[in-house]
């Protein structure tokens, strides 16, 4: 993958080839049939998609609600300028553009308390009811369905000359420079932690919480991002017209945004721009040249139901992996967000230090433990009255047969569940009824039965997101700085890499790794944080008798420093490793004592033979 | 406009609006609650069941034939959806399943559009259902009337579908747990083919049934599927009692905030679905599991 | 329709301005005071050649394809006329001969799916592209304000397609811009005293208004004239969304209001839609229906059992070709080719073609300025409804209102004869102070 050491290394290569192309496209695109006024048109849709990209292609939130603040941004611009309140134009748009994403913001806050299709429907519904605001309480404002006629151009004075934005490509220059700033600003956002764990949202939501990323906050972040952007190129589309059109507030401005976007290619920042000039042109050139009339909807329908069906990155993603195939990797706007530099190899078997939380030093007494936690679900009791104690440094065994309540009991400790009644006290602190986000920067993380990964991220990026959180805390907006530049990150990101094996392996995307190299990740997901107190939900569960005994070795190496609570079915391998070792058993504790001791336990032994007769 | 025999009007106009967006809108919530896949193509099979009635009225002059014809046309339409393109998308993620329905939805709009042009066109009740009856308090069309009743039958159809057979056995496991489902072995493929058909019927039905209340247009599908979002949400997604519950909860709503401002009762329709998302995010009959 | 071949559009730009050079290098200059006229616009780029240009976007797809369709059919049967010479144009445009100032008119058509942002796009393509002479389309007023706006600033002439707003010639009038059919302010003014009239003094009217300007604009127009003029009350206005999928609760807040009239403001489908509503819930024929601004096909639409005793006003109807022979020969060749009876979408698109070209002819040249001026000159047009001429101050034509009552449906005489006439009204007198609406032209340079 030299393509990504590309990136990192000369990280100004993408701007530079905006800048070109932008430059370039006045003398590009005319012999193309391409029209100044239909380049600016798109200008204006890629600008605006650069967020709704942010939000989609890179945080997973499909939003049909975007020309609520596209509207907004536009319609505060073009009021505060056609009424003269500000006399700027350049300051008219920001303000627009800081409405907008206030409006994002307020929002954000009901929209995103669903996911997925909900999330989708609750943003229709919002894109109607801003078009209504427009249209009919607020039309004194907005114009109602006339719009706002009469946005100025905005004007400069440079160097004592005095320049005025006229049409065409006139425009086109004031709109390229502003299009500009926001792909550079988009790439500081992809390039940075943020943009690395709005992509671990995109992948896996539940496992970006569960390693210290507050969710909820980031995705919150990119709906104000994709808002202000939206705002931003609102205000732009009211410039180029010199009109604000009351339409930019339609349910058709958000779809059509999400089709051009769609077919340009998601995920890559320059997809809504190449998809605006396509869905133009092709409008253009199906009414024209071939006389389809009012058919010509139904066919760029068509082109996008085909797109969708088997062009997921759109025509971006075709070009870049018809290039791929050719020409090895080729980048275009997909930049490699949380790549890493390697430095130089170490040895394979090097260990993490202990973890280095410095509030754990001073407390002594059980790292965790479980006062009298039940658990039920409607009738059905899963844990019942369990006290469970785990001292510093220990690695303790978790066993029981099928339906015992391990799970559950495991969700309890890590807080995805709270408890019926109890507590759980983790280093003295009563941590019962925080997330799973808290806790986990509070030193306790989990790794899981079935993998959580993020699948579409290299190994290496997976454990950036996963140490990224130890590094930053649960929420920063740090979306200006490169995710280089965090301090301690590349060293225990390669560290953790070690010590799961899985050094050579970086920049391997997660898909092509074998079962047990994914189990190494999982258990490497949770070591990345850091943690004081690591529990293991199956971590041999599925492996083959060489991956058994690597991973074998690799909890033995793990545990030096740690705190290890290990849940398996595996027998042999919990007797070898932990001292102590509880059975739970219906939900309650059943024995617990040394592996010695449970081992001669005539009640376990009566258990686990009732539970295989039955 | 705040009288009393208004409010009586409104209250009952607003169950016969409840009734038919809870019938298309537990169409939407069985695709969704069984397979996963939210149907942004529903509005536009509402449509196309009014067109494909029309089509056959105007062959027949029979209405029963005429709701015969645009339910099963849909069905098919339906089956043919999830055969040719839908099975292929439930591994993939939800927004690709929303986009390429999304796609469907406008080519059915637009095709419809180039075979039978931007006129509207109408379907004349059945002539025992033409005209107006009085009720007492108000006098009420007649075939409105019957609507609710129809409504009531084919709610009362689908829920023993759900609650009475093998299917919707298997349609209410795959709700609550559609790994379940798998693991029993179940031929998920042909219940999930079956259950699209299903549902693409309920909207072609709603559709044929609705057709001589309004006029028929190529864009009608688009107003009333935001409307039906809006019913899910409230009603929770996934629940086909949460939806009969939405749907009459929102006909009210539309129906009684016009007595106060006629132009605000969409908004108060968005505003009430925005508190029932802060007060139960995963709406009233909804459970907490589903996102 | 006359297809542009758009493939390659930088050859033709090629071929004539390489034409424009042959012909300034060989010919003496025959223009008048060139030097006196600086390009402007798209002059004199876009009549150099052989054809003009006009661009047309009219929504083919979303709320308002059917009205667009039918203007589309107008424009096309038009251009058709003026390009062989036809003698309806001839008729109207008494210097034509073939094409305008002999050049050949060929148009591009856009679908501008209703939305003023969609059609400034389009036309500023036909503008800049293929340097349009004249723009043309709007099924709304939003769309038509916004293209007017469009056509000051790139001084290129507009003429209105269907535009209701009184704002369109009134507080949002360019120079650029000229309006051919009926609005707000002369259908309140033609319908109120029909009204009293028909109906008498005091009585209790509710109003259906769709939520935005053109409609709050007609219902108060009608409102305060019925209440100054007739003392009668409006007992409810039931304000709803552009493009509602049900009336029924406005139609039950109707039917429990006591009143007598129903005044029917909407629109578009939304027309369509709650007239029949209204049909369904007996509260037609009941009350009696008015429409005070007609949407063409309406009662092909809803049946004439519903329309029938109803008011409306209108800019065309069929049947005035009894009383007037251009009527005549329009209807007649407009359903040769199209196989039905024009309404009033077309005949506005017609008119509005046929009237640029007389202008262009008595101007003598493409020249905008001298174009507009044309068209100011006040010269008296025959049309499709007796003589009208152009108001000067806010280029509103000056054109009668037509008021139809619709027929029962055993009094068709044919399927087509839906609406009787009931009064041609005079349009001067309907019309405001050509300043009331805060008209400011602009400049014509």
């Amino acid at each position: 993958m030299t393509g990504r050491r590309l990136i990192g290394r000369r990280p100004l290569l993408v701007e530079g080839l905006t800048a070109l192309g932008l430059v370039a496209a006045p003398f590009v695109l005319p012999p193309l049939g391409f029209a100044p006024d239909t380049v600016n048109q798109a200008v204006v849709w890629g600008l605006f998609g650069i967020g709704f990209d942010l939000l989609f292609g890179y945080t997973g939130l499909l939003s049909f609600g975007q020309s609520a603040f596209y509207g907004t941004g536009g319609f505060v611009a073009a009021y505060l300028l056609t009424k003269a309140i500000v006399s700027s134009v350049i300051l008219g748009l920001v303000i627009g553009m800081i409405a907008a994403a206030a409006t994002g913001y307020l929002v954000g806050l009901i929209a995103l308390r669903r996911t997925g299709i909900y999330f989708a429907m609750i943003t229709v519904a919002i894109a109607e009811t801003f078009f209504f605001l427009e249209n009919s309480p607020l039309s004194a404002w907005t114009g109602g369905e006339n719009g706002i006629p009469g946005v100025p151009a905005p004007s400069f004075d440079l160097f004592g000359l005095h320049y005025r934005v006229g049409t065409g490509w006139s425009m086109y220059g004031f709109l390229a420079i502003c299009y500009f700033i926001g792909i550079v600003v988009a790439l500081r956002i992809v390039r940075s932690p943020v943009g690395a764990i709005l992509r671990a949202i995109r992948e896996n939501p539940s496992r970006a919480a569960a390693v210290g990323h507050s969710v909820h906050g980031y995705k919150l972040t990119a709906f104000i991002i994709a808002a202000a952007y939206a705002g931003l190129a609102g205000g732009l589309l009211g410039v180029l017209q010199a009109f604000m059109p009351p339409e930019a507030f339609t349910f058709d401005t958000s779809g059509q945004l999400v089709m051009q976007t769609v077919i340009g290619g998601s995920g890559t920042l320059f997809g809504p721009l190449f998809g605006a000039l396509v869905w133009l042109s092709l409008r253009d050139f199906l009414q024209a040249a071939l006389n389809l009339g009012a058919a010509w909807k139904l066919a760029l329908g068509l082109i996008f139901v085909l797109l969708v069906c088997f062009l997921r990155r759109g025509l971006i993603g075709a070009v870049h992996d018809a290039v791929g195939l050719f020409a090895g990797r080729w980048q275009t706007g997909t930049p490699e967000t949380a790549s890493v530099p390697t430095p130089a190899p170490t040895s394979p078997m090097a260990t993490v230090g202990p973890s280095r939380r410095p509030d754990e030093t001073p407390f002594s007494g059980p790292v965790i433990e479980a006062r009298g936690i039940t658990k039920s679900f409607g009738g059905l009791v899963a844990n019942r009255d369990i006290n469970f104690s785990v001292n510093q440094g220990e690695l303790r065994g978790v066993i029981g047969p099928n339906g015992a309540g391990k799970s559950t009991f495991f969700k309890m400790l890590t807080c995805e569940l709270p408890p019926t009644s109890g507590h759980i006290i983790f280093h003295g602190r009563d941590i019962t009824g925080m997330d799973i986000t808290g806790v986990c920067h509070l030193g306790l993380t989990k790794s899981y039965q079935i993998n959580q990964l993020f699948n579409r991220l290299t190994v290496g990026e997976n454990v950036v997101i996963a140490a990224l959180a130890e590094r930053r805390g649960r929420f920063s907006l740090d979306f200006l700085r490169r995710i280089e530049r965090v301090p301690g990150l590349a060293t225990q990101v390669e560290s953790t890499l070690s010590l799961v094996g899985l050094a050579a392996r970086r920049d391997v995307p997660v898909a092509e790794l074998a079962y047990g190299e994914k189990r190494r990740l999982e258990i490497g997901l949770a070591l990345a944080s850091s943690p004081s107190l690591l529990l293991l939900d199956e971590p041999l569960a599925g492996m083959s008798p060489r991956e058994r005994a690597e991973t074998v070795s690799l909890l033995k190496n793990i545990r030096r420093g740690r705190t290890l609570v290990v849940v398996d079915h595996d027998m042999d391998a919990i007797f070898e490793l932990a001292e102590r070792i509880t059975v739970l058993h219906e939900g309650a504790v059943l024995a617990e004592g040394t592996p010695a001791e449970i081992q001669r336990n005539s009640l376990v032994q009566e258990a686990y033979l009732g539970g295989v007769a039955a | 406009m705040i009288t009393w025999p208004n409010f009586v009007s409104q209250c009952f106009n607003g169950l016969a609006l409840g009734a038919l967006l809870a019938l298309i809108s537990s169409g939407l919530t069985i695709i969704y609650g069984t397979l996963g896949v939210l149907n942004l193509a529903h509005g536009a099979m509402f449509m196309l069941g009014g067109y494909a009635g029309y089509v056959a009225f105007e062959a027949t002059g029979s209405f029963a034939i005429a709701v015969a014809a645009g339910s099963l046309f849909l069905a098919v339409v339906g089956v043919l959806m999830e055969r040719v393109v839908i099975r292929y998308f439930y591994s993939r993620p939800h927004e690709d399943q929303i986009l390429v329905t999304f796609g469907i939805g406008i080519c059915l709009v637009e095709l419809v559009r180039l075979a039978f042009g931007s006129l509207s066109k109408t379907v004349p009740p059945p002539s025992w259902a033409a005209g107006i009856s009085s009720l007492g308090f108000m006098f009420y069309p007649t075939y409105r009337l019957v609507v609710v009743g129809i409504i009531a039958v084919a709610l009362l159809g689908l829920f023993l579908v759900l609650y009475r057979t093998r299917l919707g056995l298997i349609v209410r496991a795959g709700i609550e747990d559609s790994a379940m489902v798998d693991a029993l072995g179940i031929d998920v493929d042909r219940v999930f083919m079956i259950v699209f058909g299903i549902g693409a019927m309920a909207a072609g039905f709603a559709g044929i049934v609705n057709a001589p209340v309004v006029s028929l247009t190529p864009d009608m599908g688009d107003a009333i599927l935001v409307q039906t979002f809006v019913v899910v949400v409230i009603g929770g997604v996934g629940s086909f009692t949460g939806a009969i519950l939405g749907g009459l909860i929102s006909g009210e709503i539309l129906s009684l905030t016009s007595m106060v401002d006629p132009s605000y009762s969409g908004v108060m329709l968005f505003a009430v679905m925005t508190l029932v998302l802060m007060l139960r995010p995963q709406g009233l009959l909804g459970t907490r599991g589903r996102t | 329709m006359k297809s542009f071949d758009r493939i390659s559009p930088s050859r033709r730009r090629v071929l004539t301005a390489a034409g424009a050079l042959v012909a300034s290098a060989s010919l003496p200059r025959f223009s008048i005071a060139a030097e006196d006229r600086p390009p402007i616009g798209t002059w004199p780029a876009g009549s150099e050649g052989s054809s003009v240009f006009i661009g047309i976007s009219v929504p083919r797809t979303g709320t308002y394809a059917a009205q667009g369709e039918d203007e589309l059919k107008g424009y096309q049967l038009a251009v058709e006329h003026i390009n062989s010479g036809d003698p309806l144009i001839k008729a109207i445009s008494p210097k034509t001969k073939t094409g305008v100032l002999g050049k050949k008119v060929e148009v591009g058509v856009a679908d501008s799916q209703a939305n003023p942002n969609t059609a400034v796009q389009e036309q500023s393509r036909f503008i800049t592209e293929n340097k349009a002479v004249l723009i043309t389309g709007s099924t709304s007023s939003a769309v038509a304000v916004a293209l007017n706006k469009l056509a000051q600033r790139e001084k290129v002439l507009y003429v209105t397609g269907i535009t209701g707003s009184n704002d369109t010639t009134g507080k949002d009038c360019v120079r650029y811009s000229f309006r051919q059919d009926f609005y707000g302010q002369t259908a309140a003014a033609a319908i109120g005293p029909v009204l009293i009239k028909t109906f008498g003094k005091s009585r209790k009217a509710a109003f259906m208004t769709p939520d935005y300007t053109y409609g709050h604009t007609v219902t108060k127009s009608v409102n305060d004239y019925l209440t100054e003029n007739g003392g009668w009350t409006m007992v409810t206005n039931q304000v709803s969304p552009l493009g509602a999928p049900d009336f029924s609760s406005y139609l039950t807040n109707i039917a429990n209001s006591g009143a007598e009239i129903l005044i029917n403001v909407n629109w578009g489908h939304d027309a369509v839609l709650s007239t029949q509503q209204a049909k369904q819930f007996g509260i037609l024929p009941k009350m009696k229906l008015v429409i005070p601004y007609q949407t063409p096909f309406l009662a092909k639409e809803v049946g004439a059992e519903t329309t029938e005793g109803v008011y409306a006003a209108t800019d065309f109807w069929w049947t005035l070709e009894d009383k007037y022979p251009l009527a005549k020969m329009f209807v007649e060749k407009f359903q040769k080719k199209y196989g039905y009876r024009p309404e009033w979408g077309a005949e506005n698109a017609y008119m509005q073609f046929a009237m640029w070209a007389d202008a262009v002819e008595h101007a003598g040249s493409f020249y905008p300025p001298d174009v507009i001026k044309s068209y100011e000159a006040g010269r008296k047009i025959p049309s499709f409804v007796g003589e009208v001429y152009w108001r000067a101050a806010d280029h509103q034509l000056v054109r009668p209102v037509v008021i139809v009552r619709g027929k029962a449906p055993k009094a068709m005489r044919n399927p087509e004869d839906f609406w009787e006439i009931t009064e041609v009204l005079p349009g001067a007198p309907l019309m405001q102070a050509p300043d009331a609406f805060g008209c400011q032209l602009g400049s014509y340079t």
